[in-house]
């Protein structure tokens, strides 16, 4: 596992070496605190499709959870006026439910996991849009809203959400320390407890794991949960970080960036392969390319170009690395 | 007969090695024109591997190769096809819903500018399927004729290649009775045509028939030779083995105890008009014995829950136990060794350690955490035990020898101290050291009181191995034999439906 | 060894990606000159246009100029306007998304950098000055254009990406306010009528607005909401289309239904296709926001803010054109002309 990791986080050091040279402003404590803050955002939803991943499937829906998430959250907040926690749980709710959806759809119904969240994406985005007349929405009231009266509840969980803590002259993003509790819980559970290792080892190979006494069905319905429970989470970061969701925007495409950081990370797509610390990397990797690509000027067309390119590369170079070492694994045994 | 031919084919210090196994040693084989040489060897001996060499599917490390003098190194299966050498694999390559004219031509249709020629691949492939025996209409789809034809049509296929030498690997593994008689018709005639074949096969009597000589491998080594008037059983068995077989098979019967296993009109959904019956005591071994697809894989497959009873009685302990699933079957102290155990038995990318201690890793936790020193210990204790051949307990699994594996899969379950334990074929392609461990270990479990039940093709094993034996034919028991009932030809009569129960 | 080599040809790869990037940019490089953003809303051919302006400001009042096309939204258009005040941006001027939610983000920029607004205004926030169309002005012009295109009246349909945007819902309003023969508003007090509403209509007036269909920046959307129209009302005597990609989306549904001439078209901005239909007759006529102005207009307000003048006013209203048979061939060559400028950079 530890060698998996050492390629993706050479890249990272590489390309903030270069960036750094090429523009010195990039090292700035405002940039850092933002790349900070994106990379946690979108690391956050990329280790809950990890799980999924892990298990050898799937989860096309994240983008729409995270959108949905984000909308039902803000109508809550702002239009209905409800107790901002209990928004905040309606919300997680929520998210576990259309886990707990896929998950059962998946394994009782043993409908693809492909076609279960593709259908998930198209329609909770719709949901979103729907609930909303396709009118953007924040989660943060004005005053003729009826969530007005909670402003100051809902102006704290701004700051738990999206808010900054000075450690010194730095100010740090709480989404960071969101990651790094999610994160933390994320490595114990898959490396500590038993579940964790049921997911490797259904990931690996399914059948053999059921032969061994496992539960197979319940583990996977277990990924899917906490893969939109993850969503769920990333949703209301977003949604105090914009202060703006757009129902059919926000979130839209974030499935393929989760997918990618995963990947990228060293999770395999066939399944029992993955690290947390791969894709907290990974995230990082990808917001910090965006970034680079700013603060160097290239032409903003050249986004998705570079990205493609980076996480091609850094799949092939992971894909070599895996050959030395199985290389030296066999020859080991012989 | 005293003329001096040189050798068709005359391969001397071939060796080839894979991940983690030497598949074979310095092996040397020699092939004469019209001639049927029987290759035979334990699993795992090296014999499909000098058969994918000689075919072009693999390449030697190093040996020399040499056809009608003339050394020679395929790199496919074409060059191989060139020579006239020809592989018919144990499982059918056939297109089913092609008709036999277009299988046997397949990919070498004759063309009459840029379209096929129907007429005239018609025409051939009449001539080279009567040649085989098969006199029936060229647009047959392949896929409606009998496995046994099937195999007919390919080594038709073959012959329009003009092969000179022919490769059977088992043929006759899923064959009937009556289909093995025209196969065997089919293999004689062919030989006096001038064609070479070189069969391999686990079934000592059709070797008997059959071959003009046979050459034996074990571990991948040459074992040694037999002329036509050496070819018995008794050479048969000594040079595959190494050893007497009183000796291998080292069994002491024990005393049986309390009936663990029960079955009344037990019905596996593969076979739903068979209801089974049968039962294991405690300390004792019962082997299952038949040809492949008789069932045997299913039943255990139900007894474990994989596939759940859809009807009959089951008893664990004089209990009747309900089993849904592999869950509720290892709770009542089922085990299962899978016939298939790198999809069944292992999680091949992972660990020794983490593959050991999968059944009983939810056991040993508390409140979900992994007890890590009871994890430590359920694998020590499988490696030791079983003599497991590891670096080290974090090593992947998937680059251990066959041998290791099996001994891994065994040994997961013996931290589960199972009432009853099931294996299907046991000692499937892997080499002579393992399987003695294995034997080994099944003789002390029983003497333990532990209740074995135990699926195996090699008639060897059966009748090594077992106190009792029950014998299936095409999905339900056509027969019990006590441990004095036991022989080969008891086993294949039943086992081939020609006898009723005894 | 081969992973050495694949790493190193990744690196190699992303470090000339990043010096060609630096060539082409060329913006932190250059001396002491000011450097300013202009950040659009997503990417379209119309930001192309005012890129164009843009470039000739750059030129013509020596700065450097960085055009930033957010492509998915608020996020995207967020985080590439953090990067610049990271950078040490000299101003941006920036087309808000979502301007009531996005004004905390707005004015954490407005402290960070000069600010200002174009193409879409975000009044709550502390942005210097917006250049902008007035919006309502535009649409009831392009009601008077409707008008002529039907004088006998009849059913209207408006088409547009988003009407989350004000500007987009300001011009419906005066689309409608004109046809309905309602009086002039006030463009910071314009009252809407709800997205929802259909069959608009007033007592005296001779038009139905029958519906208004969104598409959120979706081409073929905007296709198929046009084809839809002409299954749904079989009276429908003109389409509106009031984002660039509209009309010549609603010309495409018409002229493939056949009912090319019967089904009047009117539109927004200036398009190749819709500006080839006015010349054809297939469209009536089309309002023109002169893009190039914006991209011009946005760099030299920038300028003066920098080099100390305040803008005398919170809106500077930017003159749009009406574009029909009779000018279309002057004013397609004077965009040819400034497209091509614009590339020169």
């Amino acid at each position: 596992m530890k060698k998996n990791i050492l390629g993706i986080f050479i890249l990272l050091v590489a390309i903030f070496v270069i960036t750094a040279i090429i523009n010195p402003k990039f090292l700035n404590a405002y940039n850092m605190q933002n790349l900070i803050k994106w990379s946690s955002l979108y690391a956050v939803m990329s280790l809950g499709v990890a799980f999924v991943i892990i298990t050898g499937g799937i989860d096309l829906s994240i983008g729409s959870v995270v959108g949905l998430v984000a909308v039902v959250l803000s109508i809550c907040l702002k239009l209905e006026g409800m107790d901002p926690w209990s928004a905040i749980g309606i919300a997680l709710i929520l998210s576990l439910l259309i886990g707990l959806l896929h998950g059962i759809l998946i394994t009782k119904a043993k409908v693809q996991p492909f076609v279960v969240t593709l259908c998930g994406l198209l329609v909770y985005r719709s949901m979103g849009r729907w609930f909303t007349d396709n009118q953007s929405i924040g989660p943060m009231p004005m005053e003729e809203d009826a969530g007005y009266k909670n402003l100051e509840q809902i102006q704290h969980l701004d700051f738990v959400f999206s808010g900054k803590i000075a450690i010194g002259s730095f100010n740090l993003p709480t989404p960071a320390i969101f990651l790094l509790v999610l994160s933390i819980a994320a490595a114990i559970f898959l490396r500590r407890t038993i579940w964790g290792r049921y997911l490797f080892a259904l990931g690996s190979n399914e059948d053999g794991t059921r032969y061994s006494g496992i539960n197979t069905d319940r583990m996977k319905i277990l990924a899917y949960v906490l893969c939109s429970f993850f969503a769920g989470m990333a949703g209301i970061l977003f949604a105090f970080e914009l202060d703006s969701v757009q129902p059919a925007q926000t979130g839209e495409f974030y499935e393929l960036y989760a997918i990618a950081a995963a990947v990228l990370g060293g999770c395999s797509l066939r399944g029992g392969e993955g690290s947390v610390l791969g894709v907290v990397i990974a995230a990082a990797v990808i917001r910090l390319i965006y970034n680079s690509i700013n603060m160097v000027g290239i032409s903003t067309h050249l986004e998705f170009g570079i990205l493609g390119l980076v996480i091609l590369l850094g799949v092939i170079g992971d894909e070599l690395i895996k050959k030395t070492v199985n290389r030296k694994q066999a020859v080991q045994t012989s | 007969m005293g003329e001096i031919v040189p050798p068709l084919i005359e391969v001397s210090g071939l060796t080839k090695s894979f991940p983690g196994v030497l598949a074979l040693r310095g092996v040397s084989l020699h092939l004469k024109r019209g001639e049927v040489l029987a290759l035979i060897g334990e699993n795992g001996a090296g014999k499909s591997t000098l058969m994918k060499i000689l075919a072009g599917i693999q390449s030697a490390d190093a040996g020399d190769f040499i056809i009608d003098g003339e050394q020679v190194s395929f790199r496919n299966v074409n060059d191989a096809m060139l020579k006239g050498i020809a592989l018919i694999h144990q499982e059918l390559n056939l297109c089913g819903n092609l008709d036999l004219a277009s299988n046997v031509f397949l990919g070498r249709e004759p063309t009459k500018g840029g379209f096929v020629n129907e007429s005239l691949m018609r025409h051939q492939a009449q001539q080279f399927l009567s040649q085989v025996g098969l006199d029936m209409p060229v647009n047959t789809l392949a896929g409606s004729l009998p496995i046994g034809k099937q195999q007919l049509v390919e080594i038709a296929k073959a012959l329009s290649c003009n092969a000179r030498v022919l490769i059977m690997d088992e043929p006759t593994s899923s064959l009937s009775q009556k289909e093995t008689d025209t196969l065997f018709k089919v293999v004689k005639n062919l030989r006096a045509h001038g064609i070479s074949i070189i069969y391999i096969s686990h079934r000592l009597g059709e070797v008997i028939e059959l071959a003009d000589r046979v050459t034996v491998f074990r571990d991948g080594e040459n074992a040694g030779d037999l002329g036509r008037d050496e070819i018995n059983h008794e050479n048969m068995v000594r040079l595959m083995v190494g050893r007497d077989l009183s000796e291998f098979y080292d069994r002491k019967i024990h005393q049986p105890g309390k009936k663990v296993l029960s079955l009344t009109k037990f019905r596996c959904p593969s076979f739903p008009d068979h209801p089974i019956s049968l039962s294991v005591r405690a300390g004792e071994i019962v082997g299952i014995a038949g040809l492949v697809g008789a069932g045997r894989t299913e039943l255990l497959q139900t007894i474990f829950g994989v596939t759940p009873a859809i009807g009959g009685v089951m008893e664990i302990d004089g209990k009747k136990k309900e089993i849904s699933d592999p869950r509720t079957a290892i709770s009542s102290g089922i085990a299962l060794v899978p016939e298939d155990r790198k999809q069944h038995g292992l999680v091949l990318p992972m660990s020794v350690r983490e593959n050991s201690s999968l059944p009983s890793l939810k056991r040993d936790s508390s409140r979900g955490w992994i007890n890590e020193s009871a994890e430590e210990q359920v694998t020590e204790e499988a490696v030791s035990a079983l003599k497991i051949k590891t670096p080290n307990f974090e090593q992947v699994t998937r680059f251990l020898s066959g041998g290791n594996q099996q001994k891994i899969v065994l040994g997961k379950w013996l931290a589960m101290s199972p009432k009853l334990l099931m294996l299907d074929e046991p000692t499937r392609g892997i080499d002579i050291g393992a399987k003695r461990e294995i034997y080994k270990l099944m003789e002390k479990l029983a003497g333990e009181g532990m209740a074995i039940l135990f699926v195996s093709s090699e008639m060897e094993e059966v009748l090594g191995m077992a106190d009792r034996a029950y014998v299936m034919h095409e999905g339900k028991i056509s027969g019990e034999l006590g441990h004095n009932q036991l022989s080969e030809k008891a086993i294949m009569n039943l086992a081939t439906g020609i006898l009723a129960a005894a | 060894m081969k992973i050495i080599y694949a790493l190193g040809g990744a690196f190699l790869s992303l470090g000339l990606f990043f010096f060609a990037g630096c060539e082409g940019g060329g913006s932190s490089s250059k001396s002491d000159a000011p450097t300013f953003a202009y950040v659009t809303n997503g990417i379209d051919p119309f930001w192309d246009l005012c890129a164009a302006g843009v470039r000739i400001a750059e030129k013509e009042f020596g700065v450097n100029c960085e055009v930033l096309m957010p492509p998915k939204g608020v996020v995207d258009q967020k985080r590439m306007m953090e990067a610049m005040i990271a950078k040490g941006i000299d101003g941006v001027a920036v087309s808000p998304i979502d301007a009531d939610n996005q004004t905390p983000f707005l004015n954490e920029v407005g402290r960070n950098t000069i600010l200002i607004t174009q193409d879409a205004d975000a009044p709550k926030s502390d942005r210097l000055v917006y250049i902008g169309t007035n919006n309502y002005k535009a649409g009831r012009a392009l009601g008077k254009l409707v008008k002529s295109a039907i004088p006998e009246g009849g059913e209207v349909m408006i088409f547009v990406g988003r009407l989350e945007q004000l500007n987009a819902r300001q011009r419906r309003q005066g689309v409608i306010d004109e046809l309905l023969g309602r009086s002039m508003q006030d463009l910071d007090k314009v009252k809407f009528d709800s997205v929802d509403s259909v069959n608009l209509t007033s007592e005296g007036s001779k038009y139905v607005i029958v519906d208004t269909r969104t598409d959120n920046f979706d081409k073929a959307k905007a296709k198929s909401n046009a084809e839809d129209s002409m299954t749904k009302y079989k009276n429908l005597k003109c389409m509106v289309g009031l984002f660039a990609y509209n009309p010549p989306a609603c010309i495409d549904a018409i002229k493939e239904a056949n009912k090319l001439g019967a089904i009047k078209v009117c539109g927004f901005d200036e398009q190749d296709a819709l500006l080839q239909a006015i010349v054809e007759g297939h469209a009536h006529g089309t309002i023109s926001q002169q893009p190039w102005e914006y991209g011009y207009e946005s760099i030299k307000m920038l300028k003066s803010i920098y080099e100390g003048k305040q803008p005398e006013n919170k809106y500077f209203e930017l003159p749009f054109l009406v574009v029909d048979q009779s000018n279309v061939e002057s004013f397609w060559a004077k965009k040819k002309e400034m497209a091509e400028l614009g590339k020169q950079d």
